[in-house]
């Protein structure tokens, strides 16, 4: 994940407190999807950005899971993710999304 | 026993300074860690601590050799540590290049132990693996805990001066150095054993892999350029403007031929570079930066070239596996022959 | 790439900033340029003496492909 949005998610963490902050990827492959999901949680695996170290343990869900899709209007998602659904590798994506949250999440629900 | 001293050198990415923009960094040095070293020292435990980070642009270290190196060898001798740490610098060619060279630097001015980390393909890895010990990683930085996790212990055991076993066992690049010890087995029965193996189609493996050599001979000077047709080649990802072929900005997986004819100067308008491991703006403001086409057209014109080839072909070097760049030269290599050229300028940045 | 172009029996001539690199990776004729996000330019300088510059610059690798050599030669 950039500097630029690695510095907003610390920021609204730190506004907001971690039990009230869900961040929604939408990387195309389960393998971005992964260190994005990683640096929210565990903390930059590269150590270049400003959450670098740092354990957010936030909540964090890839679009194309059904966690999302669940909670959003059908049509709306139809719409607007339903040509990628058909073009990613989503049931990488759910492993790796789901890997990352059993092992660094700080909430369990 | 104390803590062991160690001074870290990271690039101007890894010290969270910025990207490409800021890779002109002068070298400044900080008390304690930054970035990475916060990972190396949680690994240290209570054996090592990094004292102090040096961070460099990693332009201004290739561009400024000799400054760089001095620079940063006198705040390393400030601090006097057993060790020196650069990077891990993964597949990233200017930091690599930058952390062999420095760590190579630091060993034979300072007399103190280095490590670096870096991917195979690294330039810097066949520059240095010589002559620093370097330890293999993966190629990006989201290897970076695992890198550590390898670097830290084989750190102390150099701090420590203690025994260092072979490349394979301790996870660093085969540096050509042949020790000698002794056997169980002598030599004939050991070469005897690998024979009956390899004609029984069984496993074995060789005691000295032969070395790469992969030199070309150049080909013959051109008698008279005013006659030839020379073609332009880069690696500096230029590409018409709006990059039609979608070219990647790193790990090119493919190259692009493109027309020339008709165009006397490459503008911001028509041109711009695709390569993402550099600062762009100056190739996307003028092209010809990079890839010199008004020059050509003007010594054509002047007759002193015979002809400026219509195509010239790019991709972009920036972590682009060896074996792709060498498939992409081959390929065109033959069209351009087909195509009457008799020379070729290769750019790179 | 330059090994390949070589290879197939063309004379190549690297024009590139970190020369070590090119020495490595095996380049036979080389010149240096200015530096990497501008090999061939420089825009600290006016267009005109840009453009000077770098036909310096190309004249030299012109000069290199014109020069037989004998294994490796960086044309300064």
């Amino acid at each position: 994940m950039d500097l630029e949005n690695q510095k907003r998610v610390k920021d609204i963490t730190e506004k907001h407190g971690a039990e009230n902050v869900i961040v929604v990827l939408g990387a195309a492959e389960a393998e971005a999807a992964g260190l994005a999901a990683e640096t929210v949680t565990a903390g930059d695996p590269t150590f270049a950005g400003p959450l670098a170290g740092v354990q957010l343990g936030l909540r964090v869900y890839h679009a194309v899971e059904p966690q999302f899709k669940g909670e959003v209007d059908a049509d709306v998602y139809e719409d607007q993710i339903g040509m990628m659904e058909m073009v990613l590798e989503v049931d990488e994506i759910i492993e790796e999304m789901t890997d990352i949250r059993e092992e660094f999440c700080k909430f369990n629900d | 026993m104390s803590k062991i001293r160690i001074v870290h050198y990271i690039n101007q990415f890894f010290a969270g300074i910025g990207g490409e923009e800021k890779a002109d960094y002068k070298p400044e040095i900080r008390e304690g860690i930054v970035g990475p070293g916060m990972e190396f020292n949680k690994k240290f435990g209570d054996e090592a601590e990094i004292v102090a980070t040096i961070i460099c642009g990693d332009s201004y270290f290739n561009e400024n050799l000799d400054e760089a190196k001095a620079k940063v060898i006198d705040m390393v001798k400030e601090y006097n540590p057993d060790l020196f740490i650069a990077g891990p610098a993964f597949n990233a060619g200017r930091y690599g290049v930058a952390c062999g060279t420095i760590a190579n630097a630091v060993k034979e001015e300072l007399n103190i132990p280095v490590l670096t980390g870096m991917y195979e393909e690294n330039p810097g890895a066949d520059m240095f693996k010589k002559d620093v010990y370097i330890m293999e990683t993966k190629n990006s930085a989201a290897g970076m805990r695992k890198a550590i996790k390898t670097m830290a212990p084989f750190a102390i055991k150099l701090a420590k001066g203690e025994e260092i076993g072979g490349p394979k066992e301790e996870g660093y690049m085969a540096r050509g150095i042949r020790k000698n010890y002794f056997a169980d087995k002598r030599g004939s029965a050991r070469a005897v054993d690998m024979l009956i193996n390899k004609l029984n189609k069984k496993k074995f493996e060789t005691e000295f892999p032969m070395p790469n050599f992969d030199r070309v001979d150049p080909n013959p000077a051109i008698k008279d350029i005013t006659k030839s047709k020379i073609a332009l080649v880069t690696s500096g990802g230029i590409v018409p403007k709006g990059n039609p072929d979608h070219i990647e900005s790193s790990s090119a997986s493919k190259y692009g031929k493109y027309d020339i004819q008709g165009f006397n100067d490459l503008t911001s308008e028509t041109h711009e570079t695709a390569h993402g491991g550099y600062d762009p703006v100056y190739a996307n403001e003028d092209a010809d930066r990079v890839l010199p086409v008004d020059v050509l057209r003007d010594l054509e014109k002047e007759g002193k070239i015979g002809e400026l080839h219509r195509y010239f072909y790019t991709t972009t070097g920036n972590g682009t596996a060896v074996a792709s760049s060498k498939a992409f030269a081959e390929e065109f290599a033959k069209e351009l022959i087909a195509d009457g050229v008799e020379a070729v300028i290769l750019t790179s940045t | 790439m330059v090994k390949e172009i070589e290879r197939a029996g063309l004379p190549v001539v690297h024009m590139c900033t970190v020369v070590p690199i090119s020495l490595t990776v095996g380049a036979n004729r080389i010149v240096p340029t200015i530096a990497i996000p501008h090999p061939l330019g420089n825009p600290s300088l006016d267009m005109d003496e840009e453009k000077s510059l770098r036909r310096n610059l190309v004249e030299k690798a012109l000069k290199a492909l014109e020069t037989e050599v004998d294994g490796q030669k960086v044309f300064e």
